[in-house]
């Protein structure tokens, strides 16, 4: 199912962690946290790929386990063609100059006794990519202006304290530029900052993708940012995929009764639209354990005998918009 | 009349021989059972503002002018053991991190019965049943109070915490960030939660955050604050239909929406100032569209353009900021 134009295809993925329950039960009543549970999607290549859902949902780990971060328990994951499950460690390093991953924190991220140079040149050291000092600094360079670090030159000496967090966050994207890859998989890269940094930062990204031809993949836990950055959205719900469609679709017509209220919660800037809020009972539980069937009907309001005893498969109810719901 | 009345308030901290003015010139009120929203970006003094009514600001922090009356008293000017009786008894706050709010090896109703025990003449009995009585309020089952905090989920924390906040039967309860580590059902269910109360109690509401969505659901009253300021306060429908400040209105267009058409967002360029070095005049006119001469040498004042809705800003009411969106 991988076409030319599918740069990410993921299928069956699974991402178990076994959770030690005491010291005499061996290996009898081995448990586990099911984080990532049979996931499989598409990234359409030059698209940006949205992956939302609540604390939990398993949408990081799922992140980390297509980039090899964790070892996944089965599954594929296809980059252009090519199994990552399956590469070696040289393949791997290859790969990640092509998959590069921004994250949500750029504090954590820089080192704050480097100084700009170096951590957006590091890349290109680490993959012996072969520069003199002088082509380095001058990607350095491009890359800084890429992001909108005008002039380059000023920023290059800096360290991270001498930064905001917005230029903090740029400087994390140029890093990922510089080794010119095609596909940016970005762990809620705007959440730690303000209203109109994270606006500015969102704005950039969305303009580099044009200029860069990029490809996204969003973990985001925010609906209403996920938005205005992806044009395909794919729920998340303890670990599984609850809906996925074209953005507008599953914003504007959520089908899964999970995905309608979460998109019911979700707060608008204006205090004179009213409208009604679906509220779940309960909070999301771990994946441990789970209730035979639906694994979202101890919470679902919609929940009837046919969610019990198997497990809903996505399906697809219009061009593209797929649901896992015995409703549908 | 008002439960709090906050009027000119500068809260300065104290750095080496430096004066870092983190509120200056804060001026607002709130009455029984009203919520106003304090909204604005990192470092715009709202949490100072909080703390300095609570008076619980760091060492080098000190109140460097205006006041801040609660129910008829003045606040500023109590001494350290006079405030101590009004912490939790007439205002108290609910703090973000709820999992950082109560000891880890103490049962949580032990801490409110210890909380209860310190400000009111109880027996620990009578204030056993005061916290059951509470979690049932706050939707917890009451023989979960002898639970330790990592029982208990983020949601269920806030909730104890509220409970905590109730217990000495405060008029003002100052919330800073109560939701934003929770995720949006939950959020919401926290946020209905305080609303049932501040009803049932007449309860006064000061909500920090830096949600402005959140703030528009949930807030009678805004006041956005930039650089120390409060720059513009009002009903909230006002504030966000007819934004007299530039900045308020930029900062809500930079808010994304699940709703309405999908346009590409403005931001605002440039990033608030160094708080040890402020632009004269309007603190905003560096990166105000609208500046002219006069923005960069006075100081705007803060006057009321309709009834309720204070600006502080040089052309409020003339600029055309492209009507409400």
């Amino acid at each position: 199912m991988t076409s030319s134009d599918t740069i990410l295809s993921v299928q069956n993925v699974r991402k178990w962690f076994s959770v030690r329950s005491g010291l005499l039960s061996f290996r009898k009543d081995k448990r586990y946290v099911k984080a990532v549970d049979d996931v499989s999607f598409d990234v359409p290549r030059g698209g940006s790929v949205a992956i939302a859902g609540e604390s939990g949902c398993g949408k990081t780990t799922l992140a980390r386990t297509i980039l090899r971060l964790v070892e996944p328990t089965g599954g594929a994951a296809y980059y252009e063609g090519e199994n990552i499950f399956d590469m070696n460690r040289e393949e791997l390093n290859a790969l990640r100059l092509k998959m590069q991953l921004i994250f949500q924190n750029p504090f954590e991220v820089l080192d704050p006794r480097h100084t700009v140079v170096d951590l957006v040149g590091e890349g290109l050291v680490i993959h012996d990519l072969d520069v003199n000092d002088e082509v380095l600094y001058n990607n350095v360079i491009e890359a800084l202006e890429d992001v909108r670090l005008i002039p380059g030159e000023d920023f290059a000496t800096r360290y991270t304290h001498e930064l905001s967090g917005g230029q903090l966050q740029r400087i994390a994207i140029a890093r990922s530029l510089i080794l010119n890859p095609n596909l940016i998989i970005a762990d809620e890269p705007v959440s730690m900052l303000d209203a109109s940094i994270r606006t500015e930062v969102m704005n950039l990204m969305t303009d580099l993708q044009k200029e860069k031809n990029l490809t996204y993949l969003f973990i985001t836990h925010d609906l209403a940012q996920a938005r205005y950055v992806g044009d395909y959205l794919i729920i998340m719900y303890l670990g599984r995929i609850a809906e996925m469609g074209p953005m507008e679709d599953v914003i504007q017509t959520p089908q899964h009764p999970y995905t309608k209220a979460l998109v019911s919660n979700i707060p608008i800037p204006d205090p004179t639209i009213e409208r009604e809020r679906i509220m779940l009972p309960g909070e999301t539980p771990t994946p441990i354990d789970l209730p035979p069937g639906c694994r979202f009907q101890p919470r679902c309001q919609e929940f009837g005998p046919q969610c019990k005893p198997d497990e809903p498969q996505l399906k697809e109810i219009a061009p593209g918009h797929y649901v896992a719901c015995w409703f549908e | 009349m008002a439960v709090l009345e906050v009027k000119d308030l500068a809260t300065y901290y104290y750095l080496g021989g430096r004066e870092l003015k983190a509120v200056d010139g804060v001026t607002f009120d709130i009455d029984q059972k009203r919520t106003l929203g304090l909204a604005g970006e990192s470092g715009c003094g709202k949490t100072t503002t909080a703390y300095s009514i609570m008076r619980i600001l760091a060492e080098n922090g000190k109140i460097a002018g205006g006041s801040v009356n609660l129910g008829g008293l003045e606040l500023t000017t109590l001494s350290d053991e006079e405030m101590r009786k009004v912490r939790w008894k007439k205002a108290s706050i609910v703090f973000q991190y709820a999992m950082n709010a109560f000891n880890p090896v103490l049962r949580i109703g032990n801490q409110i019965v210890e909380v209860i025990r310190e400000k009111d003449d109880v027996s620990e009995e009578e204030a056993i049943m005061t916290v059951s009585t509470l979690f049932d309020e706050v939707g917890l089952k009451p023989e979960r109070q002898t639970d330790y905090p990592h029982e208990f989920s983020g949601g269920m924390l806030q909730r104890a915490i509220i409970a905590q906040a109730l217990a000495c039967d405060p008029q003002l309860i100052i919330a800073d960030e109560p939701v934003t580590a929770l995720d949006v059902i939950v959020q919401n269910k926290i946020l209905d939660l305080l609303r049932k109360l501040q009803d049932k109690y007449n309860l006064a509401v000061l909500f920090i955050t830096h949600d402005l969505s959140v703030v528009a659901e949930n807030c009678h009253d805004v006041g956005i604050m930039y650089a120390g300021n409060l720059v513009e306060v009002g009903s909230v429908e006002a504030v966000f239909k007819r934004s007299l400040h530039p900045y308020s209105y930029k900062l809500i267009g930079a808010f994304p929406s699940v709703v309405g058409p999908k346009k590409r967002l403005e931001f605002i360029p440039g990033v608030p100032p160094n708080l040890l070095n402020f632009p004269s005049g309007c603190r905003f006119h560096p990166r105000c569209p609208f500046a002219q001469d006069i923005c960069s040498k006075e100081r705007p004042e803060f006057r009321e353009i309709e009834s309720g809705h204070y600006v502080m800003c040089h052309f409020a009411g003339e600029l055309d900021l492209g009507g409400s969106q």
